[in-house]
């Protein structure tokens, strides 16, 4: 995606982000490019810094150190009414005391429209995000996943070149927040309004984003599109953080992977993850790249059922490696042989399955 | 949001500390007086004594005054707490239509303003011959004080399990048993916590004693009053400076109580 | 007006008999040293020295005394409103201090409060006296030449009473403002709303239940009150309190001073039922301890 002027999305620079609370340090030394009209999800753990980020995005929170340029200007300590920014909140923060219209319009009121214009700009938010009709009505009368919409709608009635969504959809039961996500990706490609959304849901963020930065202790760990992140991450967090990950201790001596129960192992040279050093490694596969084989079976890994757990179209299987390490495996359930606990088995896999850690890599 | 300092948080809290010097200035002012030698009200005061409190201790009129006072306000605070406590119980424990006439009985001494009180308690004693006695005095009392200490007893009543009593009752005790031994130890510090703000209200309290007063049964804030009204002296400040002290004491202590009540209370569980 | 929430969970109930032995004493109290009291004393207004409401007509129909009540009104507004500039800041400083501040200013408000109100209006008798601190330092700047009157005016009574009234005000609007959760704000101000207009279209609407509930309070307390008039004010300029104590105890026209208490306590009722919703007694009270 090149910058354009005529999109409709603005372009953010985030360099070298610092936030300091006392002793405390939020964000450490953080820095972004986030390109015109992109989708880019926050995802972290509570405490990992997503929300400080995004605070300072808008606003609220000012950098201790580094600098926050959007569409080429600098903001740093640019207050938020002067921002020309939408957010949307956890809780919604919808007005209570004024009516949905009222709600979605007062952003054109503080800047200056004229009752019927902003009433009639408001009106068109709400068939936006398909809520025409409800003007009228106030806050405490609308379901949750209707206040998030027109949350939505007030956040994008004066089309900002910059969308910030501050964990939205927490709050709301399982398919609604489906729906509701489909809902902000329609928008978006709607729109072309950049989006930057703060979640501790991986799977949301899978789905919803074009990149996804993951934060861990004010620092980012990986930003990558989703696809990588899931296939290829950076390192052993990333690693576990996304999705499951089998993680077997192993030795690297530079050209084979020597794993502690005797199985040598010869990973393409695609699978190492960075500099992976002679000595301590990771051996890292996805669980339902996993197939099972009978034991002897050559190249595959040999294990001792510990637990079927059946799943409908899937089954968990946990088993161990001869060290002692845990696998587990999710294979489909059709076909599947009866397995009993203690059996021996072997579970193979296709090369390109395989990720290799060096011992560094533990960020 | 951090509040930053700007400009409008500076003229905030510039002008918030002017209105404290408001509120403070008074009584910062008045209390030094109490140990100035002249016997007119001058500030700055001048010299340092403290005659002014041996005038107040040492003079009949005012000593009778205070004890009279303190009579009265012991006897409000008993009855207050009794009579509110049993009656909150009660409400606590079922009391259906009687308890919603309860509450609007309740609050109607706060609406009502205390001189009609006052006015109709004058009349009223005079024709019943309740007129100075400290009973009259008390009963006025404590209808002003009741809410105060029923709320209190109603949050602590509210915050301890009802089970613990029927437990007790399964135990064998009588129903009266089990609230002293098992309920009433649990809300104690609220209730005398509620006490106390009683005592203070009613040693405190100047309109109706300013009415009921006859020529010998002068409470200590009536005589104050006169004092005040006719012949303003150190006597006042001195008096102003043991009684803001004891108030102060008192009411340390109550929210002490609270404190001790919050700590020691186990929350009432969901049925 | 919603009190405390008297309902219980579970836990067995008294019998009809137990909850009439407890209640009892409270009722028995508030029957025979308020109600009847009360009731009696209005009846005397209107059957003494005839039947017939000439007590409420004469009230009304003479000038001094239709003065008299305007004047209170009017003093009762002037010290809501003065406490309303006073208080509110003093609220929203406290609900946008840290703790240990927020403490202070608690602290300082309640501090007066717990000194009695002679204590407090003594205090005013002696900084607007003559030779008083106040007139000192006005001819010190030298706004005045001379000492100029200042107490025994209906302006030592407002100010007096503003004093000691104020601080009741502070708590049911710290209450409201405390309510507001903080992303109102921060979604007002993502809207384009400058600290001003947030405050005008978001914090004060929001605010306005606990405001006006501290407002009426102020107004009705003020409107009966009785010490401050009496021991700052001038006897040719009465509120309504100190003329009830002129006609009872100076002229000893016993049903005349019912009449005016009448006329206090049925506007006073009346005002508080309407604006009840207001009124949160249970959250007010516990605040003052």
């Amino acid at each position: 995606m090149t910058q354009d002027d005529t999109a409709a999305g603005a372009g953010i620079s985030v360099t070298g982000l610092e936030k300091r609370f006392g002793m405390l340090t939020a964000v450490d030394d953080l820095s972004i490019e986030i390109e015109s009209g992109e989708f880019l999800a926050l995802l972290g753990p509570s405490g990992s810094g997503k929300s400080t980020v995004l605070m300072m995005l808008a606003g609220f929170e000012v950098p201790t150190a580094g600098s926050i340029t959007i569409d080429g200007r600098d903001c740093t300590r640019l207050p938020p009414q002067k921002r020309n920014i939408g957010m949307v909140f956890q809780h919604y923060s919808l007005f209570p005391h004024l009516s949905v219209i009222d709600n979605v319009a007062f952003p054109l009121k503080m800047r200056g429209e004229a009752k019927a214009a902003r009433r009639r700009r408001a009106s068109e938010a709400l068939e936006v995000v398909r809520l025409d009709g409800y003007g009228d009505r106030m806050p405490s009368q609308l379901s949750g996943g209707q206040r998030q919409r027109v949350a939505l709608a007030r956040a994008i009635v004066y089309q900002p070149r910059l969308l910030l969504m501050d964990e939205p959809l927490s709050a709301l039961d399982k398919n609604l927040r489906e729906e509701m996500q489909l809902e902000i990706k329609r928008l978006h490609s709607e729109l072309g309004v950049t989006v930057v959304f703060v979640t501790h849901d991986q799977g949301e963020a899978l789905t919803m984003a074009d990149r996804v930065a993951i934060l861990r202790g004010g620092r980012v760990q990986q930003i990558s599109p989703a696809r990588e992140l899931y296939e290829r991450p950076a390192n052993l967090f990333s690693a576990g953080f996304i999705g499951e990950m089998n993680m077997i201790p192993a030795q690297w001596d530079g050209s084979g992977l020597l794993l502690n129960q005797g199985d040598r192992l010869d990973p393409p040279a695609a699978a190492l993850v960075g500099r992976v050093p002679t000595g301590r490694a990771t051996l890292a596969i996805r669980p339902e790249r996993l197939r099972v084989t009978a034991a002897d079976t050559p190249g595959a890994l040999a294990a001792d059922v510990e637990e079927v757990v059946y799943a409908g179209a899937g089954t968990l299987l946990i088993a161990r490696l001869a060290d002692g390490t845990e696998i587990r495996a999710r294979v489909p359930s059709a076909n599947l042989p009866r397995l009993r606990e203690g059996e021996r088995i072997g579970l193979a896999f296709d090369p390109d399955a395989l990720l290799v850690y060096g011992e560094e890599a533990a960020a | 949001m951090t509040p930053g300092v700007t400009p409008g948080r500076l003229m905030l809290m510039a002008y918030v500390y002017l209105v404290l010097i408001f509120v403070l200035a008074p009584i910062v002012v008045i209390l030094p007086m109490a140990f100035s030698e002249p016997d007119y009200l001058t500030f700055p005061p001048e010299g340092f004594t403290l005659g002014w409190f041996g005038e107040f201790f040492g003079n009949d009129r005012w000593m009778t005054a205070t004890v009279f006072s303190l009579k009265i306000a012991f006897a409000t605070s008993v009855v207050t707490v009794v009579v509110g406590t049993m009656a909150t119980y009660a409400l606590m424990r079922g009391a259906g239509r009687i308890g919603t006439l309860f509450q609007g009985l309740l609050i109607a001494p706060i609406v009502v303003p205390h001189i009609a009180l006052a006015v109709a308690l004058y009349l009223f004693f005079r024709q019943t011959g309740l007129s100075g006695t400290v009973a009259g005095y008390v009963m006025a009392h404590a209808i002003i004080a009741m809410p105060f200490v029923v709320f209190t007893v109603a949050a602590a009543l509210s915050s301890v399990d009802a089970t613990l009593e029927d437990a007790a009752m399964s135990c064998g005790a009588s129903r009266f048993d089990a609230f002293r031994l098992v309920t009433l130890p649990l809300i104690l510090p609220n209730v005398l916590s509620g006490a106390l703000f009683a005592f203070i209200l009613s040693f405190d309290e100047p309109v109706i004693s300013f009415f009921l007063a006859g020529i010998r049964d002068k409470t200590l804030p009536r005589m104050m009053f006169d004092n005040i009204e006719q012949n303003l002296t150190p006597v006042i400040p001195a008096i102003a400076v043991l009684l803001t002290g004891v108030s102060i004491f008192v009411l340390v202590s109550a929210a002490i109580l609270r404190r001790m009540a919050q700590a020691r209370s186990i929350p009432a569980e969901e049925g | 007006m919603t009190l405390v929430s008297f309902t219980q969970p579970d836990g067995r109930n008294l019998s009809k008999a137990g909850i009439t032995l407890l209640m009892a004493p409270f009722f028995m109290l508030i029957g025979f040293a308020f109600l009847y009291p009360l009731l009696s004393l209005l009846s005397i207004s209107v059957t003494e020295p005839q039947f017939g409401f000439q007590n409420y007509e004469r009230i009304l129909d003479t000038p001094v005394y239709g003065k008299v009540l305007l004047r209170t009104l009017w003093i009762a507004l002037l010290v809501s409103i003065l406490s309303l500039f006073l208080a509110f800041p003093v609220a929203m400083a406290m609900v946008s201090s840290g703790g240990a501040m927020a403490v202070f200013i608690t602290a300082c408000i309640l501090l007066p409060f717990w000194s009695s109100v002679l204590v407090r209006t003594a205090a005013w008798a002696v900084l607007l006296q003559r030779n008083g601190i106040i007139n000192e330092g006005l001819q010190a700047i030298g706004i005045i030449d001379g000492p100029v009157r200042l107490l025994y005016t209906q302006g030592a009574v407002v100010v007096a009473m503003t004093h000691v009234l104020m601080p009741f005000m502070v708590l049911p609007i710290y209450g409201a403002l405390r309510n507001i959760p903080q992303d109102y704000g921060r979604a007002a101000a993502i809207c384009g709303a400058g600290p001003l207009r947030s405050f005008f279209e978001v914090t004060l609407p929001l605010a306005m239940p606990g405001v006006l509930g501290g407002f009426i309070l102020v107004f009705l307390t003020a409107l009966g009150y009785f010490i401050t008039p009496a021991l700052l004010g001038s006897p040719q300029e009465m509120m309504i309190a100190t003329l009830i104590s002129q006609q009872l105890r100076e002229f000893l026209d016993w049903p005349f001073a019912a009449a005016l208490v009448g006329v206090l306590t049925l506007f006073v009722t009346a005002i508080t039922l309407v604006f009840s919703r207001v009124f949160r007694f249970d959250r007010m009270l516990g605040g003052q301890l």
